[in-house]
Formats: structure tokens, C-alpha cells, sequence
């Protein structure tokens, strides 16, 4: 299966009391070109919509009158891992912690903007990526699962660090992702000293990804701060 | 050292120095007393040793001079016995008293009285006897002997008594002084705590409940007050994020739709921006309450300074700077490690709430650089800006501390919008770091952050 314009033909079940609010999140993600775009007004009937159709993500609001988002993720977690994402109007560490605690896969605080809620249930999205997905590039595509860049005709297999370098990337496609965020994927949060492997590793993967390495339109330098991975034809629309 | 211990040190050296100061000043009463009364004119006192110098014995008994009679106070009368005990010389002698005395007579006159008539005498080389008699009632004579045993007894008692009375005083004081310490204690540490801001909660029992009660009512009241605020503006900020949103999230669509006039879309993006400065400041007044009334916890931790102020400078540019804005990153020694204990998250707001200012204080655009490098013991931050600047003046008193006044020409009373600079302020001395503004060369504004390493 191919991965066309960032999975959009994955279902998306939004959940707030908010009408007005339901109602604008749903146009966010129909104006971005998803196609199954599911709302709720309360708990009970997210957890029933949520086991009539099986949605590929949850934006989960956390206050909602009756049933709140915690005990509604609660419910779903029984039976379910699709991934969730709660939206809060509070914003405090400690629902924040709540939130993960009881399963969440992302949070976000109100206001938040259209692009900020896109990328992140693009990002999400792209983590729980379907086993054989392929990403496009530029000039080449990334087997995911079987860890392959395909250039041409040409397949080179991809080492383990520099999968979880492009997984990295992939998931924050179209944003910079610091020296340090990328040394961390790699190898842990202990990471200082790794900065010359990585620039080693990132060569590497250009080798393998670029049309002209030395010259890399996909993963792209920003000089100072880290790397971005550029998506044919997705410049902007995160926005 | 502690302000209550400190008070109770104080306390009970001034009062070991209030007794001290008494016992002297009994001692100076005394010694005064005594030399005033050596100092005065002597008292002609009568001397039995001088009276006997003007007798003398002659062929003819005993003679007296004219001196002799002087030196007798009226009333007083005199004689001389033999070794017989008979009266061979009298002067004034009464009549009544008997001329000649027994050797058991002479004892008892010679230590008390003779008829109520106190008695000096004083024995003479050839065995006589002078005695003289002082006027009744003019004398005290006391006779004290005891057994040597008895009065070494005696002057221990008397040693111990004032011993013991003086160590009782001295325990008891202590003792006063402990309780009164540890009355005192909890409600002079109470009182400290309510001036930090800090919560209290003092026991109401014993001699001072009511002011322990008074303390715990006011520290209430004051965390009432603080609640109330910081639940105001919790509950205003929260009541404004789901409009917020919603506002934000239509503004952005219509700026987007092409089927729109330009206008209209221009008008959209209007709405968009305010709506997101909006968005800023809300998430700003209630980071800034929460620091001030202390409900946010420092989370220190180790952190890369590189690699946070690269992440804020990530963060603000993965969330799109408007055109006309450019921000770089730059280190001051590339490849150096910089560790520094602090908040992530505080220091990643701070540092961005600096790149914001140094946008909304320069409407026409600007390049803005955030750079990181050693200093003095810690990590120093700048976020330099080549926009208009501020003048010296300006400068000056932002670096006493002032808020960062508008820039913006149409602002009426050139209001203040410092509550993101406000931010950096708190951040900084959580952080026990300093801040400074200069100006850039050869134009614009530079902010200095320099952090403690610790």
C-alpha cells in the first residue's frame, strides 16, 4: 500500500460537546482532504462509534458534561489501542500527565491552530503507519516495514539507526527537528558527543534517499539547528 | 541563623546582663555606703585606751586631767578598781552603786552592764581596773561565742544558701525563657512564613491561642485572596480557549479558501494573528500567575543550553514567523557543551516570549538571532534583534526594572504590554540569572539571559 498525501483516506472520530467547535475541527480536516471525518457530542456516543466503525484516530475533548474525556479514554482503552489525542481547555501539567496516564497518545491545549491539530494527528498517524507502507520522497521511497529505500530500480537496504533517524523525520514531516530530538531517537536521552555519528548517519541516508546528495531537496539542513524532511507536494499543507 | 533564635539568643544574654548589672550595682550601694561613712567628719567617739592616757596614779591615788572629764559624754561616769575590787578613783560616780565589786561582778560589768549602764574597761599595768560607764541606753553590747564547729557550719550554710538561690534564678530564668521561646517560637516563624507568602498553620492552644488564631486567620485570608485571583484568571482563561478556538480555527480557514476575494482573505489573516497574540497572552497571564503566587514548582533538571535554545528557536519556527521576520540560531563556541540545571519548559517559554517581543516591537520586520554561549559561571543567552531599539533612556529603566513600554506609534498612552517580558523576569530569577537590554549595532535591541550554572 502506497502512502497517498499522508493517509488521508484514514477515519477521524472528533469528540466535544462544543458544537461549534466539533463542527470547525471537522472542517479543518475535510478542507485537508480527509474523507472520513466522524463526530461526537458526548462519551457514550464516541465509545459507541467508536466500536460501530472502528475509527484510525480518537481527538478526544477532556472536559465534556456527564462522562469527561479521561473516563471516556478509560472505557476505550479496554478494549481498543487507536490512538488518541485530547484536546483540554485547561492546558495544566497535571492533566497533561492524567491524559498519558490513562492512555493518550498526544496531547493539546486550547487554542490551538488548525495546522498545530493537523500535524499532530499527522504525526500520530504516520507512528501507527499500517505494516507495508511506503513514504514518497523525491526521488525515492522508503519501505517502513521492511527498512528499504527504493531509488529507481535500485533497493538499498536501510541500517537500523538510520530507519529510526527517517522514522523520526517522517513523523514531523515538514518541520525541523533539532541536532539534539535526532540524536535522542537514536540513541536515548543520553546523547551528547553523538553529533558527528549523526551527521555520518544523515549522509548515509541522502546517499541512499537524494538524487544528488549533495544537493538534498528530502532531508534538508537548517543550518544551526537540525534537519527537515521535505514531503513532494506536501510544502504547506500543515497549514 | 535563625530570626527566633536569634530574638531568643538575644533575650536571654540582655537578661544574664540585667542580673549581672544588679548584683554589681548592690556591690557599688554597698561599697558607696561604707566610703560615704568613713568620709564624713569623724564622730568624737569615746576611747577607753585615750581616757586611760589622762589617769594617772600618784602618791596620792589616782588623778584625772582636765581633759580627762572632756572626754566623757554627759551623763557618763567613771572609776578605777584595785586589784581587790574596791573603787580607789571615781568621776560622777551615783551614790546608789555599791564602792567595791567581786571578781564575778567585774566579769559580768566588764561584758554587759552595771545597772543598765553600758560599760567599757580596760585593765591597767599594775592590776587596777578603769571602767567607764556610758549614759543608759547608748550602747549596744552583744556577746557572741559558739563552738568552732557549729560556725564553720554556719558560714557553709550560709554559702550554699547564696549559691543555691543564685543557680535557682539563673534555671528558673532559663526555664521562663524556653517557654516563653516555645510560645513564641511558631508564631514568630508564622509571621515570617505569611511575609514569604508562604501557607500557615499554627496550633490554638495555650496562653497564646488567640494570637496564633489571629495569625492563622489572616495567612487564610491572604491565600484566599491569592486563590481567588489566580482562580479568576484560571477560570476567564479557560472560559476563553474553546471561543478561542473557534475563532482561530475559522480565521484560518478563510484565509485559506481561494474561492475568496484577496480582501476578505487579507481580513481573515487579520483575524488569525489577533486571535493568536490572544491565544499568547492568555497562556501567558496564567503562567505569569502561577509563578507569581509560587502554584507552578521549578522542575530542575540537567539541561543542554545548545540544545534547549535550539529546540525554542525550533518551536517558534515550525509554528511559522510571519514575512518579513528572520530567525537564526547561532553558538558562540560551536561543539562547546553547556549543561546548566533548570525548567525546560520555563526556559524554552522564555526564551520564546523574547523572539515574540522582538516581533511585536518591530511591525515592519526585522532578523532576529538567538545565540547561547559560556559566561561567567553559567550559560548566557541573547536574542538580538536589527529592528528600531529602544532609547537609552528607555533602556536604562528597563534594566532597573521597568515594563517594556509600546512601541507602537497609535498606542494612546503608550501602554504597557509587558507581560511576556514580565515572563522572562519571573524565569530568570526562579532561575537566580540576571537580564539585561543594550542596544544592537547598528540598530535594534539585544536581550541578555545569563543563567547560573549551579
Amino acid at each position: 500500500m502506497r502512502d497517498t498525501m499522508d493517509g488521508l483516506d484514514r477515519s477521524i472520530l472528533i469528540v466535544d460537546d462544543e458544537a461549534e467547535l466539533l463542527e470547525m475541527v471537522r472542517g479543518v480536516f475535510l478542507r485537508a482532504g480527509y474523507r472520513q471525518v466522524l463526530t461526537a457530542a458526548d462519551g457514550p456516543q464516541a465509545l459507541a462509534l467508536c466500536a460501530a466503525s472502528r475509527p484510525d484516530i480518537v481527538i478526544l475533548d477532556v472536559m465534556m458534561p456527564g462522562m469527561d474525556g479521561f473516563e471516556v479514554l478509560r472505557q476505550l482503552r479496554r478494549h481498543s489501542s487507536v490512538p488518541v489525542l485530547m484536546l483540554t481547555a485547561r492546558g495544566e501539567a497535571e492533566d497533561k500527565f492524567t491524559g498519558f496516564a490513562c492512555g493518550a497518545d498526544d496531547y493539546l491545549a486550547k487554542p490551538f491552530l488548525p495546522r498545530e491539530l493537523l500535524f499532530r494527528v499527522q504525526a500520530i498517524l504516520r507512528r501507527s503507519a499500517p505494516s507495508g507502507r511506503r513514504v514518497r520522497l523525491a526521488a525515492a521511497e522508503v519501505d517502513l516495514e521492511n527498512a528499504e529505500a527504493h531509488r529507481g530500480g535500485e533497493v538499498t537496504p536501510l541500517t537500523a539507526k538510520e530507519l529510526l533517524l527517517f522514522r523520526k523525520l517522517y513523523e514531523n514531516a515538514g518541520r525541523i527537528v533539532t541536532t539534539g530530538a535526532l540524536c535522542a531517537a537514536v540513541c536515548g536521552p543520553v546523547w551528547q558527543g553523538y553529533e558527528s555519528t549523526l551527521a555520518t548517519h544523515i549522509r548515509h541516508l541522502r546517499e541512499k534517499l537524494e538524487a544528488n546528495p549533495s544537493k538534498p531537496v528530502s532531508i534538508v539542513t537548517v543550518k544551526g539547528l537540525g534537519y527537515r524532511l521535505e514531503l513532494p507536494g506536501a510544502k504547506g499543507a500543515a497549514r | 541563623m535563625n530570626p527566633v533564635r536569634r530574638f531568643f539568643r538575644r533575650y536571654v544574654l540582655s537578661t544574664v546582663g540585667l542580673l549581672a548589672l544588679l548584683l554589681a550595682a548592690n556591690v557599688l550601694l554597698i561599697v558607696g555606703l561604707l566610703v560615704l561613712w568613713e568620709a564624713t567628719p569623724p564622730r568624737e567617739s569615746f576611747s577607753i585606751t585615750a581616757f586611760c592616757g589622762q589617769l594617772s596614779q600618784g602618791p596620792d591615788g589616782w588623778q584625772a586631767s582636765a581633759e580627762a572629764a572632756a572626754m566623757l559624754d554627759p551623763g557618763a561616769w567613771a572609776m578605777v578598781l584595785d586589784p581587790d575590787g574596791n573603787v580607789v578613783w571615781e568621776y560622777q560616780m551615783p551614790d546608789a552603786l555599791a564602792r567595791h565589786y567581786s571578781a564575778g561582778a567585774v566579769a559580768m560589768l566588764s561584758r554587759w552592764y552595771l545597772e543598765d549602764w553600758p560599760m567599757t574597761v580596760w585593765a591597767q599595768d599594775d592590776g587596777s581596773l578603769v571602767a567607764v560607764a556610758q549614759p543608759k541606753g547608748s550602747m549596744v553590747k552583744y556577746y557572741l561565742a559558739m563552738d568552732k564547729g557549729y560556725f564553720g557550719f554556719l558560714s557553709m550554710l550560709f554559702s550554699v544558701v547564696v549559691y543555691a538561690n543564685l543557680l535557682l534564678i539563673v534555671a528558673l530564668f532559663l526555664h521562663s525563657a524556653r517557654r516563653v521561646e516555645k510560645a513564641m517560637g511558631p508564631i514568630l516563624n508564622g509571621i515570617n512564613s505569611v511575609a514569604g507568602g508562604k501557607p500557615v498553620h499554627l496550633r490554638e492552644d495555650g496562653e497564646l491561642a488567640e494570637i496564633s488564631a489571629g495569625l492563622n486567620r489572616a495567612a487564610a485570608y491572604i491565600a484566599r485572596k491569592d486563590n481567588t485571583r489566580a482562580d479568576w484568571i484560571r477560570g476567564v482563561s479557560h472560559d476563553i480557549r474553546t471561543p478561542l478556538s473557534v475563532i482561530l480555527g475559522y480565521a484560518s480557514q478563510l484565509e485559506e479558501d481561494p474561492a475568496l476575494p484577496e480582501a476578505a482573505r487579507a481580513q481573515a489573516a487579520v483575524i488569525r494573528r489577533q486571535s493568536e497574540k490572544l491565544t499568547g497572552l492568555v497562556a501567558d497571564l496564567n503562567l505569569s500567575t502561577k509563578l507569581e503566587y509560587a502554584l507552578r514548582p521549578l522542575e530542575l533538571r540537567p539541561l543542554d543550553a545548545v540544545e534547549l535554545a535550539r529546540q525554542a528557536v525550533t518551536e517558534v519556527l515550525n509554528g511559522g514567523l510571519p514575512e518579513g521576520y528572520t530567525l537564526t540560531f547561532a553558538e558562540a563556541e560551536p561543539g562547546a557543551r553547556l549543561t546548566l540545571a533548570g525548567d525546560p519548559a520555563l526556559l524554552g517559554r522564555m526564551l520564546a516570549n523574547l523572539v515574540h517581543n522582538c516581533v511585536d516591537h518591530n511591525p515592519g520586520g526585522c532578523a532576529i538571532e538567538v545565540g547561547v554561549g559560556p559566561a561567567a559561571g553559567g550559560v548566557l543567552f541573547t536574542v538580538t534583534d536589527d529592528g528600531v531599539g529602544l532609547p537609552p533612556e528607555k533602556l536604562q529603566s528597563l534594566n532597573r526594572g521597568a515594563p517594556l513600554p509600546s512601541t507602537q506609534p497609535d498606542a494612546p498612552h503608550a501602554a504597557e504590554h509587558g507581560l511576556g517580558l514580565r515572563i522572562v523576569r519571573q524565569v530568570a530569577a526562579a532561575h537566580h540569572g540576571r537580564l539585561s537590554f543594550a542596544a544592537a549595532a547598528p540598530h535594534g535591541l539585544a536581550v541578555r539571559v545569563w543563567l547560573p550554572k549551579r
